[in-house]
């Protein structure tokens, strides 16, 4: 399967896609660091340099509360909210996970019911969003298991946990996202989850603890396996000259 | 900050700002570290494939309906169970009361409704044989004008009836003799058991049948 990675050559892929590193930087948001150096890759301020910014940090919590409140009090319209700040990023998230969109927007609803139907238990020990999108992924796997029994009624195939990938909208490189997709599905379900929530999803290792009740450094650490794994599978035979890694 | 190739993979796992600046210098001058890098940020790149926000209009929308109609479905849960929240704070004792009670209830009610056809039956004949009060002070009152009216033409006939002339003449005589024991036995009866109709009926042709043999009488003197 990894060969489908190898359809493109890994450099030459990466090297045509100037505008997914523009947007790479451009989904690290508000409050993570800038990019370090001209990769783009995204390394958490809040974590490491401490310097982030205080009041956009309040004042996410303060609506993140809000909101929570309104929910709490049964209030349509802040759901609506909910919906336009994360339905999007939800259904992304559900989307890779369950492989397909029809399932992934189900999975959405039924995020929100069982949001509408808890929140007199939401007690405040992680945000509010957080405590959503914990949510979402106890939804889509449930999702999963329920249509793997189905499966293993309606057929004697082998049961590997791995999404039903189904066609998406043409992208600027579908066979780098195909590739990109089934590797992912070989990943144990935490080395993809964090993969998807941090490098798909733009959230930070403390958010990813919270939603996946795993400490920040074992999400850190679970990332890093996630990519070692994903660069085996995608990457094309190095030379030779390229050191071992650990 | 100096950082070597065995630096790394712990600063691609937990590297800060300054940990990955100091690899980026590194790798300027180590074309294998350039290599692992360019890779290993190229993955963050790549992930930017999986990002789909394409919106569907339709999906908040089924959002909030559902969301509605699971509303209204606590909502009479919650009414439901207000309603019958009263039950468990009564004792076990009670509960069983209750529900004795309406086993009895329903029970009677069952009884009730099969018995019904023969009781409507019995009561449709009591109406029609049964006088109310009203109707029997009526009949009460015509009987004995009635009376009065044929006493009147008793007391007309009277001379020819005590000295019969003819035998037809005795024979009326006699006729109203067992008449007007007829009627002191029903008028007995009637005034034990004053609301029977029926008797009042009887009582009403006996006088009829004694008016028409007087006017007989008094015909025949003519």
């Amino acid at each position: 399967m990894g060969t489908m990675g190898l359809a493109l050559p890994w450099k030459a892929r990466i090297a045509s896609a100037p505008r997914e590193a523009a947007a790479a930087s451009a989904v690290t948001r508000a409050g993570d660091p800038a990019t370090a150096g001209k990769w783009g890759t995204r390394v958490e301020g809040s974590e490491h340099l401490g310097s982030g910014p205080q009041g956009a940090a309040a004042e996410a919590a303060t609506e993140d509360a809000a909101l929570a409140a309104a929910c709490r009090a049964g209030d349509l319209r802040a759901y609506e909210r909910l919906y336009s700040l994360h339905g999007a990023k939800m259904k992304n998230l559900a989307r890779n996970v369950l492989g397909s969109p029809v399932d992934a927007e189900d999975a959405v609803q039924e995020t929100f019911l069982k949001v509408q139907r808890s929140i007199a238990s939401f007690r405040g020990q992680s945000s509010f969003v957080t405590w959503t999108y914990r949510i979402l992924i106890n939804t889509c796997y449930d999702a999963r298991r329920s249509r793997l029994r189905k499966k293993e009624v309606t057929t004697d195939d082998d049961s590997e946990e791995t999404p039903r990938i189904e066609p998406r909208a043409p992208g600027a490189h579908p066979s780098l996202r195909m590739a990109l997709e089934c590797a992912l599905g070989k990943l144990t379900r935490h080395q993809r989850d964090v993969f998807l929530l941090y490098e798909v999803e733009g959230f930070r290792h403390a958010e990813i603890a919270g939603m996946l009740e795993i400490t920040e450094a074992a999400s850190k650490n679970t990332l890093f396996q996630a990519k070692r794994n994903l660069r085996e599978m995608l990457e094309p035979p190095r030379s030779s000259s390229a050191p071992s890694r650990a | 900050m100096n950082v070597t190739c065995k630096d790394r993979e712990r600063i691609f796992e937990d590297g800060s700002a300054a940990d990955w600046a100091a690899l980026e210098a590194h790798a300027a001058a180590c074309a294998a570290c350039a290599e692992e890098v360019r890779a290993w940020k190229s993955l963050s790149v790549a992930a930017k494939q999986l990002q789909d926000y394409s919106p569907n209009p339709q999906l908040w929308t089924r959002i909030e309906r559902a969301l509605v109609e699971e509303d209204a479905r606590k909502a009479q849960r919650a009414a439901r169970k207000r309603w019958l929240s009263f039950f468990p704070a009564i004792s076990v004792g009670w509960q069983a009361a209750l529900a004795a009670a309406f086993v009895l209830i329903l029970t009677v009610s069952v009884g009730w409704k099969l018995l019904v056809p023969v009781s409507e039956v019995d009561r449709g004949q009591h109406d029609q044989s049964l006088l109310k009060s009203a109707a029997l002070k009526e009949v009460e009152s015509t009987e004995r004008a009635y009376e009065k009216a044929i006493d009147k033409l008793a007391a007309e006939a009277k001379p020819q009836l005590e000295d019969p002339a003819t035998p037809l003449m005795a024979n009326y005589h006699e006729k109203l003799l067992v008449l007007d024991s007829a009627i002191n036995d029903l008028r007995a009866q009637a005034g034990l058991n004053p609301s029977n109709a029926q008797l009042r009926h009887q009582l009403l042709a006996t006088y009829q049948e004694k008016q028409q043999t007087l006017e007989e009488v008094l015909e025949a003197r003519k």
